[in-house]
């Protein structure tokens, strides 16, 4: 580009001069005129678009990093802006060289198809069955059962491990009950409505698709083969009515490396009568508050996730719970944690109590070593009808223990069985019924995590003073720093401010939304077996739960430090424990959504055309959209520059600019650049309307330039050196170009190539009114020195750049910067400093290799920078 | 104080509330603003009123904005158009274009937006204008 600028600036400079120029008569410069002022319209909305684009990639990019959430919305929103207005930019090109490009709608077309078919992939389903028994459900049906279902048919039919009968109702049936009365296509108007807004409107967005999912009617084929399947289980249990318990089991879901613990519903205790209401709770449930934000903040894609739903036979449990096959918050324990407490799981899972902890060592006896018996004051119990219902402890059981000793070892070997056969970590729900027979209700991997903690190394007691609290679980490893922020309602959720210390009472899933936007988590109740730990840890969020009287002890806005490992919260800010702060995981890094993105950016953002003076820049060879855009930003230059010579138009010639003394500086008016017409040869800087040209001359001119800096001997060498190996470097061979530069200008356009020494540096700046069309490119290559000493410097500038605002990157050594959608005000000063640094950052790469003058050159030009801003 | 734009925007849509507030926006920033409540409606406008931009919903009853559009076209072929939609798919943005609408708009809109856009198709209409009457058309 600077190189092609150049050229073409050569061109328009000189072509006036020629002495053979026709004279054109009246009437056909006023038809000139108008086609140029036609081009030139066209020429602004195609910067205009580009830069649309570029800003586009631009926020891919940065998705791309994975550092933050996007949804599939994100990606084909960002799509369909590029793909349009790069069909914009081919029409507005086609505007100003009419039927020179065509070629460029083949490769639109083309790139087109390729995104097209990567957006629209999704998984077909070749069996069709609607329903499932458990008894015929294995771990390789994940596709039709889910991973929930699929993992538990595997204990019940190869490890024969007693899990309740059964069946599933399959992806295949999700897929009938959506596509029936257009109920997918509605939901997904209802997500493109919301839009940009999704996370404003979510409460509103989750509402109004669950009543969707509840007002439709369950269709026949689905009904008809569930009752099929319901009747046979009534039959093989002598007729009698089954309670069943009714369970999410979707794709993705109990997946290794995500596991949306509790993020969906699961109903417990239901008679056969109302079952198709649970079920379409259970498939509503997709779309709750929750469920949305996990599948968002992990990066899933809605065509991607089908509800299968678990339909199993109630257990009546006396004692349930969850078993952790290992510490899952450190690796190198391999004892097991088993999480027991009166009545039903639920209670373990939900986070709602204190359960008992019992810690079984993995030898052959499996010796209990530990036991935790907490005050359990609650248990969930199922209703003698429907239902189930927690309700206080009775009969002092709260203190006794939940498990026998036999049980708690009949457990351990269950969960040593279900590892092996998975061959890793497992994180198993379980139920004792009145018989005592134990039933496994659910089977997951586990993921387990290192303690970052240096132990006992760590010297405590001189923080001594600033512990509030000690004591409790540690749900989640990792230390945290930040204020306060209590939520004891649904409403407080909104008011939740990013990065703060989340304080609840209970570990509830329902605050699972607000995990992964906290700091730290600190809940009166709960173990680290409940879905808020399992989330927190996926998040790799610290908490710390079962801190007794916590909302009571913090205030809000007060800051804390949350040290989980060690069981304490510190008033304050504890700077030493932070440095054992958890590196935050990467979770959109190879998430569909992600995937997604990174196929589609291939099509878009890669640039492929990368020197427009090869013979390969040609429209054909566009691969992808940067490419095309890319050539049209270049072709659409050098048709500007060229109409006049094209159409022997002297009108359109470039004006030596006259400041002071004429000057190296060539201008040339693409419109109202100038405040009147020019007839002689020069034009002064008064007769300047361009906006960005004169704030990029103000901070040009503000701060005469010293001169070449002071240069060691080794930057000396080092351009003698590059002089013997381009001869356009040494003075006496230069070109009668080399010291020129050139800007095309209108009031709220300019663009500048430059050379001044031995950089070449182009700008380009659209400065009006528009603030949401506003933008600044800057350019940056080359030098005397060697490649070390022009890198140095490039980084110099970048670093310059970045501290003022611009976006910067270096791609081998060019340097790109650019910024957008600020006013006027903002971009004027910003265009001042570029200014500035063409001038002087001249001849800076001679001293980048000592780094006492890096700084002083640094510390002058920042100095000098803030003064020309202050002006 | 919004400066005065001066020239005639139609605006068409079926939706009286967004029809209503866009009119009001646009007019406090100074165009003058015409609203008709379907195509049928549009037509004799377009005749009779002479706006130099139109604004036109896409999805209405009755006569759809795609086939509005080419009845306008066929009052005064100079007039640009911008078609405002709620379908995001690119092959419907493209077949707009493609047709001859200026541009397009996804609906919600953003108001600043819609006056660039409105602003942009005058100074192409009154470009086009030019060259056709130096052409001597």
């Amino acid at each position: 580009m600077l190189k092609e600028l150049t050229t073409f600036f050569k061109k328009i400079v000189f072509w006036n001069q020629e002495p053979d120029s026709p004279v054109l008569e009246s009437a056909e410069v006023d038809a000139l005129r108008l086609t140029f002022k036609s081009r030139f319209h066209s020429f602004k909305l195609l910067l205009a678009t580009n830069s649309r684009i570029l800003e586009a990639m631009a926020d891919m990019e940065r998705a791309l990093q994975g550092n933050e959430s996007f949804s599939m919305a994100f990606v084909q929103a960002r799509c369909t802006s590029i793909s349009v207005n790069v069909f914009r930019m081919i029409k507005d090109m086609e505007n100003i060289a009419p039927g020179k490009y065509s070629a460029l709608r083949d490769s639109f077309v083309a790139i087109q198809r390729q995104i097209d078919a990567l957006l629209g992939q999704k998984k077909q389903l070749t069996d069709k069955r609607l329903v499932i028994p458990l008894t015929a459900v294995s771990s390789d049906m994940t596709d039709m059962v889910g991973g929930k279902m699929a993992n538990l048919g595997d204990v019940k039919n190869k490890l024969n491990m007693k899990v309740p009968d059964g069946f599933v109702i399959t992806a295949a049936a999700h897929e009938v009950f959506m596509s029936a009365d257009g109920l997918q296509k509605e939901i997904d108007r209802l997500f493109q409505v919301a839009g940009s807004d999704e996370d404003r409107n979510l409460d509103l967005v989750s509402s109004q698709i669950r009543q969707q999912i509840m007002s439709a009617e369950v269709p026949e084929s689905i009904y008809l083969a569930v009752v099929d399947a319901y009747t046979q289980m009534k039959l093989q249990n002598g007729g009698q009515e089954i309670r069943m318990a009714v369970r999410s089991s979707a794709h993705g879901e109990d997946a290794e490396n995500s596991t949306f613990a509790g993020q969906y519903r699961s109903e417990l205790n239901v008679g056969f009568s109302q079952f198709f209401y649970y079920y379409k709770q259970v498939m509503a449930s997709k779309y709750s508050v929750q469920a949305i934000t996990y599948k968002f903040n992990r990066g899933f894609r809605d065509e991607d996730i089908a509800m299968c739903v678990g339909c199993l036979a109630m257990v009546d449990a006396i004692a349930g719970g969850v078993i952790y096959t290992r510490n899952p918050l450190d690796t190198r324990d391999d004892a097991i944690y088993i999480n027991s407490t009166w009545g039903l799981p639920k209670a373990v899972v939900d986070g709602n109590d204190l359960c008992d902890l019992f810690v079984v060592s993995r030898d052959d006896a499996l010796t209990i070593q530990r036991r935790e018996v907490r005050e359990k004051g609650f248990q969930i119990v199922c209703y003698e009808d429907e239902g189930c219902i927690r309700t206080e402890t009775t009969g002092g059981r709260g203190n006794l223990p939940s498990l026998t000793d036999e049980q708690v070892q009949m457990l351990a070997d269950h969960a040593v069985r279900i590892e092996q056969y998975y061959e890793m970590p497992q994180d198993i729900e379980w139920a004792i019924d009145a018989g005592g027979n134990i039933s496994i209700l659910q089977s997951r991997p586990l993921q387990q995590m290192i303690s970052m903690m240096p132990g006992e190394d760590l010297n405590l007691q001189q923080f001594a003073p600033s512990l509030l609290v000690e004591g409790g679980i540690n749900a989640s490893p990792g230390v945290a720093c930040s204020t306060v922020f209590k939520v004891a309602k649904k409403v407080d959720i909104l008011q939740f401010p990013d990065g703060a210390v989340l304080v609840v009472e209970q570990a509830l899933p329902t605050w699972a939304p607000l995990v992964a936007r906290a700091a730290a988590v600190i809940s009166e109740q709960g173990g680290f077996a409940g879905h808020l730990a399992n989330v927190a840890r996926e998040f790799g969020i610290p908490a710390l739960f079962g801190v007794s009287g916590a909302m009571a002890l913090v205030h809000n806005g007060e800051t804390i430090t949350v040290a989980a490992d060690l069981g304490k919260v510190y008033r304050g800010c504890i700077a030493p424990l932070l440095e054992w702060k958890r590196p935050e995981p990467k979770l959109m890094m190879g998430s569909p959504v992600y995937e997604s993105l990174r196929e589609v950016s291939r099509h878009i953002i890669h640039l492929h055309l990368l020197d427009p003076e090869s013979r390969d820049f040609i429209p054909k060879n566009c691969q992808t959209f940067h490419d095309i855009t890319r050539f049209i930003h270049e072709k659409s230059v050098q048709e500007m520059f060229s109409f006049g010579k094209d159409h022997s138009f002297s009108e359109r010639s470039s004006k030596q600019l006259h400041y002071k003394v004429p000057m190296n500086w060539w201008i040339l008016n693409l419109d109202d650049g100038f405040v009147h017409e020019i007839k002689g040869k020069y034009v002064k800087l008064e007769d300047i309307a361009s906006i960005p040209m004169l704030a990029f001359w103000e901070g040009f001119a503000a701060i005469p330039w010293d001169g070449p800096p002071a240069m060691d001997g080794a930057g000396m060498t080092s351009i003698f050196f590059k002089s013997t190996m381009n001869p356009a470097l040494v003075p006496g061979l230069r070109s009668k170009y080399a010291d020129r530069n050139y800007f095309m200008v209108s009031k709220n356009y300019a663009t500048l190539s430059s050379r001044l020494g031995y950089h070449f540096s182009t700008m380009e700046a659209m400065v009006s009114e528009r603030s949401e069309e506003n933008y600044l490119g800057f350019k940056f290559k080359g030098g005397a020195a060697d490649f070390e000493r022009c890198m140095g410097r490039i980084h110099f500038i970048k670093e310059i750049l970045e501290r003022y605002g611009f976006r910067a990157v270096v791609n081998g050594d060019n340097l790109d910067a650019r910024m957008e959608g600020h006013d006027m005000d903002f971009m004027y000063s910003r265009l001042k400093i570029l200014g500035y640094l063409t001038l002087h950052t001249r001849q800076l790469d001679m001293i980048m290799g000592n780094s006492g003058l890096v700084s002083h050159y640094m510390a002058k030009l920042t100095k000098d920078i803030d003064l020309l801003l202050s002006m | 104080m919004e400066k005065q734009r001066g020239f005639k925007v139609l605006l068409v849509d079926d939706e009286d509330i967004f029809r209503e507030a866009t009119a009001r926006q646009l007019t406090v920033r100074g165009f003058n603003v015409l609203t008709a409540n379907c195509g049928e409606a549009a037509l004799p406008l377009v005749q009779n009123e002479n706006p130099e931009v139109v604004v036109l919903d896409q999805e209405m009853p009755g006569m759809h904005g795609s086939e509005t559009f080419l009845e306008i076209k066929k009052i005064n072929p100079l007039v640009e158009v911008i078609m405002l939609t709620g379908n995001t798919s690119v092959e419907n943005a493209i077949e707009l274009m493609q047709q001859g609408t200026f541009d397009y708009l996804m609906k919600p809109i953003d108001i600043n937006e819609l006056l660039y856009k409105i602003e942009d198709a005058y100074t192409r209409k009154k470009l086009n204008e030019e060259q056709q009457q130096d052409v001597g058309l």
